[in-house]
């Protein structure tokens, strides 16, 4: 077990004045970490509400002409737990990867706009709370998270229920599309003297080329929500079909970006486990160009294979034909991923502590998710998949058995960084277990309800259909996927407290985010290392297992400009004032500005309840005090 | 905690699997997709087959060689420290180029077949158009002049080419047994056509509405009858004609005749009366035909259990349909919505046609296995039921509740005494429905 290379210094035991870690210090904090750190949280609350949607759900469907829950409520809950896991779940987990590592690994002391970072995660947090809150009310969206026209327009969707989502939805992209432009000018810019774009971690690889899928993807998204946002609330006719408008607009601008959104969702964990896997098996990652490429390769053709979610509306054989081929060429660079991960087990020499059997975990059930989708790329046997149960089998074995499973190795992997501390190895085993058996009862029983016939976003079935046993064994997966849930918060927060302490490189691992002590310190690094190859803890403590690779020292005037020494570990844990390093001034801002955002918005719902003047009030109120807030921002000195 | 887990594990996921699969191919899977019985599935069950055999291939490979490394190379105690191997060019171009010919063999069967299903359909072939509406179908065959709904009658050995339409939202057309699914796209007219082979079975399958429509999208489902030309051939004769019940009881009530109760009657050639619907030819002398109720398999009755409305079952017995006819057409005793402003029955007077009506047509009703869109076996409590308070036995529907002192869900009213009916009158309607064979 690791934790005997654990030394029991003054791991997690930095003690934090009120200043530091009261309620005003998080609504104001700038420190990338800090917000990375309300992001792994306020994700894993929103994982809690998605999780018991889905518990209902099968709840629901554990048998047929059940009436737990009402169509509409149901409708309610699917829509909702969609949403909420994409949008609410896994992405921003991923972002608190991205806030707390990326600048840790790439040796920077913060990303380039701490301001803008907290404005993304705030605008992130309130957002999700106006999309989440309508449901105590029973108002929740219930138009699919897809939200075909014209269902989600004023003519068949009237109620306020898709107001809350698409007002939610444009809100949480202003905070994607923040946070994308915050994350490609620090990996471009602030990268530690010597670290050239192919020394990069693969982690910061993959976020690097997710954050340019997201500024690709979400202004179509931005788009087609305006044209829906318009015609609920002020009568244009995008997509009304009596004014002869088109609800095909909708779904291929959906799914331009839906695609992308995707790849914006599994890249992440892909690159989390890029990290674990070599540091578990005591080797370099397998073929770097080829996963730094590949992942280049996949968001590419991300954005060429939209329409395989349409085969069903019949774009012509031409089109299907283009799609279909499109859509398995993705296959390649995917499998190219799956086996560099294997190559880089293979020779080693693995242990196996919960991170690793997670990142083992995704290898092995993304393979069963990414050989469904291949099957789904065949539109004449689609056309039997779409809107099947098949179809559900499929996702959930990418974004659970994927994404979900490369997230967890990333937690485990990365909680001694972030709180000096372990979590519980047994108790990780045992949720583990759960959630791999778990998962696979849930989901693998779905492809055969699917394939025999049962549709999606069903609230009831009837009797005799032969999806009984197929249903209940999923309900019976979904139940222990909670108790590993539940299991997994426990293990968080009580090895927070008491976990067992963790040195500053717990792991043996490669890169730079090692080299610091765990919490890091506000200031990240007290000097910046100069970086000479891709595996800088390695070059330190393990030089045999990178002499062979390629080293280089940058240009001396490089170094000299950003005050970098040799590579080296950091042990003292000093403040930024000791060491004369600048910190960007918390602020309030942020938040207010964001809160401003919400307010305008909201506008849009008084206008629907009828109250015009109201209505003006709240949208030039919330306005007046964004455009306040942003210019006491503008004007206020970063540090 | 013991380090490996997957040794204990292995054995009891393999025998799950095997469990699962030996479920699937063993039990009676009414709506299977896997099916032969059109050319447009025989398509896409031979993707499938190729698909599984590939997949099943590239799945095998990836979990043995990880299952193989994960053993092999297990950390040992005073262990030889790892080889340090940073790629192999040869290596991942080979399973770059290996996966890209697999695909191959995917990819050129799937363009063919993809060409093959959407040609143009033979000329000769049936024509229907489906209708979406929430949440029922309207199937109508423009070349025979017929209007029905939820209930697809098609004739075996010969090719069916649907043109599928959508009076609201988007819906998708879907009978896993005779193949893919289509959309319904409003302002748009979508096709898809197959053959429900000559070797069939006369069989009852289930469909359903595959693309979420809202509040009922799990109840909009419908039955499919495929039948033998010449059982087709009588069917079409029948639903050509108006229906027996009502031209009876026209006849009655034109005789003023009184405690003549109109039964169903096997042949009937009277003229129809006034309607705005378009009046087909039915001088012709025709039969009642409908797939007999003996050979309808026990998935596809509908099991949905009926909700607690309280309603006199004895009346049932003594519905008077003249009456129910009357309370149904006149629209001085239902208020402002007598049934026809919102049905049409052919032969009665009607006031909306087709292209107007917001619920299925009723015209044969009585000789339909179903209704509420495949939800309820079409019985006289079901029924009986449904008209006293619809909106309780199908979420959202837009048929309001006619029982006095019921709730209405739509509108969140009690139905008062005066503007309802009471167990009597339902009870004549529900007979008076039931005789429109």
């Amino acid at each position: 077990m690791a934790s005997s290379a654990a030394t029991p210094t003054h791991a997690g035991a930095a003690s934090h004045s009120s200043e530091q870690s009261g309620l005003w210090s998080w609504l104001t904090t700038v420190d990338h970490k800090k917000i990375g750190i309300l992001y792994l949280y306020t994700a894993l609350f929103y994982l809690l509400v998605g999780g018991l949607e889905a518990v209902l759900i099968r709840t629901q469907l554990a048998k047929p002409n059940l009436s737990l829950v009402s169509a509409d409520f149901y409708n309610q809950l699917f829509t909702m737990h969609g949403t909420t896991m994409v949008f609410l779940v896994v992405m921003p987990l991923s972002a608190a990867f991205f806030n707390y590592l990326i600048p840790l690994q790439i040796g920077a002391r913060d990303v380039a706009f701490p301001r803008l970072n907290a404005f993304s995660y705030w605008v992130y947090a309130l957002g999700g709370l106006f999309i989440t809150l309508p449901i105590f009310w029973g108002l929740a969206p219930d138009g699919g998270w897809f939200a075909y026209a014209p269902l989600s327009g004023p003519t068949y969707g009237g109620g306020y229920n898709m107001d809350f989502w698409v007002i939610g939805l444009q809100v949480l992209g202003i905070s994607s599309l923040a946070a994308a432009f915050n994350f490609i000018t620090t990996i471009i810019n602030m990268r530690a003297p010597g670290m050239t774009l192919m020394r990069m971690p693969m982690f910061t690889w993959m976020s690097f080329v997710v954050q340019f899928l997201v500024i690709l993807a979400f202004p179509v998204i931005t788009a087609a929500l305006f044209f829906l946002q318009f015609d609920r609330f002020f009568g244009t006719q995008f997509y009304e079909v009596a004014a002869g408008g088109d609800p095909l607009l909708w779904q291929h601008l959906f799914w331009v970006f839906g695609h992308p959104e995707v790849y914006i969702l599994i890249l992440p964990a892909f690159g989390l486990v890029s990290e674990v896997l070599p540091t578990h098996s005591r080797k370099p990652l397998f073929g770097y160009n080829a996963m730094a490429y590949s992942g280049i390769m996949i968001g590419f053709l991300g954005f060429g294979v939209w329409a395989h979610h349409m085969f069903a509306v019949g774009m012509g054989p031409v089109a299907d034909s283009i799609f279909a081929v499109a859509t398995m060429l993705i296959g390649l660079p995917t499998g190219v991923k799956i086996f560099n991960w294997i190559a880089t087990m293979y020779g080693g020499s693995l242990r196996f502590p919960v991170a690793m059997k997670f990142a083992i975990g995704l290898i092995a059930m993304f393979t069963i998710g990414g050989i469904s989708g291949v099957m789904h790329s065949s539109p004449p046997s689609d056309l039997q998949q779409t809107d099947t149960y098949f179809i559900v089998a499929h996702f959930h074995y990418v974004l659970y058995g994927g994404a979900m499973m490369g997230i967890f190795a990333g937690i485990y992997h990365y909680f001694p960084k972030m709180t000096g501390r372990f979590m519980s190895e047994s108790l990780g085993n045992w949720q583990f277990w759960l959630n791999f058996i778990g998962l696979n009862l849930t989901f693998f029983p779905m492809h055969f309800s699917g394939m025999l016939g049962m549709p999606r976003r069903i609230y009831t079935y009837d009797a005799g259909q032969g999806w009984d046993l197929f249903n209940m064994m999923s309900t019976v997966g979904t139940y222990m996927l909670l108790v590993a849930g539940l299991l997994f918060a426990y293990n968080f927060f009580r090895s927070k407290k008491h976990g067992a302490p963790a040195g500053s490189d717990p792991w043996g691992a490669p890169t730079l985010e090692w080299s610091i002590p765990s919490p890091p310190p506000d200031y990240n690094f007290a000097q910046i290392p100069e970086v000479t190859s891709r595996y800088p803890m390695w070059d330190l403590k393990a030089p045999d297992r990178t002499a062979g690779i390629e080293h280089s020292h940058p240009d001396a005037a490089v170094i000299a400009e950003a005050h970098a020494v040799p590579m080296h570990e950091e042990t003292e844990r000093r403040t930024a004032k000791e060491l004369g390093i600048p910190m960007p001034f918390n602020t309030i801002k942020p938040f207010l500005v964001a809160l401003g955002i919400i307010i305008l918005f909201s506008g849009l719902i008084v206008l629907h309840i009828g109250n015009f003047p109201l209505a003006m009030a709240t949208m030039l109120g919330g306005g007046a005090f964004m455009v306040g807030s942003l210019y006491a921002w503008l004007t206020s000195p970063l540090e | 905690m013991p380090k490996l887990h997957l040794r204990r594990f292995a054995p009891a996921a393999a025998l799950a699997v095997a469990l699962l699969v030996l479920a699937a191919c063993g039990g009676e899977y009414p709506n299977s997709t896997f099916s032969k019985n059109t050319e447009l599935n025989e398509g896409a069950v031979f993707l499938w087959d190729r698909m599984m055999l590939l997949g099943t291939i590239v799945f095998v490979v990836v979990e043995v060689l990880l299952v193989y490394t994960i053993f092999k190379f297990r950390r040992r105690e005073g262990g030889p420290a790892p080889r340090q191997i940073h790629g192999n060019a040869a290596l991942e171009i080979a399973w770059t180029a290996i996966p890209a010919l697999i695909l191959v063999f995917l990819a050129v069967p799937t363009v063919r077949i993809i060409f093959e299903n959407q040609r143009k359909a033979p000329a000769e072939a049936l024509q229907v158009e489906v209708i979406g509406h929430q949440w029922w179908w309207e199937f109508r065959y423009p070349q025979y002049g017929i209007t029905t709904a939820n209930e697809l009658y098609l004739p075996i050995g010969k090719t069916v080419n649907f043109s599928l339409r959508t009076r609201d939202v988007l819906h998708s057309f879907w009978v896993p047994q005779l193949g893919g699914k289509r959309d319904l796209i409003s302002n748009r007219v979508n096709h898809i056509w197959f053959t429900p082979k000559a070797t069939m079975e006369p069989t009852a399958l289930n469909g359903a509405c595959v693309e979420y429509c809202g509040s009922s999208h799990a109840n909009m489902r419908f039955r499919t009858f495929t039948v033998s030309p010449a059982d087709f051939e009588k069917w079409v004769a029948h639903q050509k004609t108006v229906a027996l019940g009502s031209t009876a009881a026209a006849a009655a009530d034109s005789l003023a005749k009184t405690a003549v109760k109109p039964t169903p009657i096997r042949t009937a050639s009277v003229l129809p009366a006034p309607s705005l619907a378009p009046q087909p030819d039915s001088s012709a002398s025709a039969g009642v035909w409908a797939f007999p109720a003996d050979k309808i398999a026990a998935y596809a009755w509908p099991q949905t259990p009926l909700p607690a409305i309280a309603f006199d079952e004895t009346r049932l017995a003594a519905g008077d349909p003249r009456a129910g006819r009357a309370l149904l057409t006149n629209p001085a005793n239902l208020g402002k919505a007598p049934c026809l402003t919102c049905h049409v029955i052919k032969g009665e007077t009607n006031y909306v046609n087709d292209d107007q009506a917001k619920g299925p047509n009723l015209t044969h009703f009585g000789s339909r296995h179903t209704f509420g869109a495949g939800l309820y076996r079409n019985d006289a409590k079901s029924l009986a039921l449904w008209i006293k308070n619809a909106p309780a036995m199908k979420p959202g529907v837009s048929m309001p509740t006619f029982g006095a002192g019921e709730y209405n869900a739509l509108i969140k009213q009690i139905v008062p005494a005066s503007a309802g009916l009471d167990d009597r009158q339902i009870a004549d309607i529900v007979a008076y429905l039931l005789s429109l064979k």
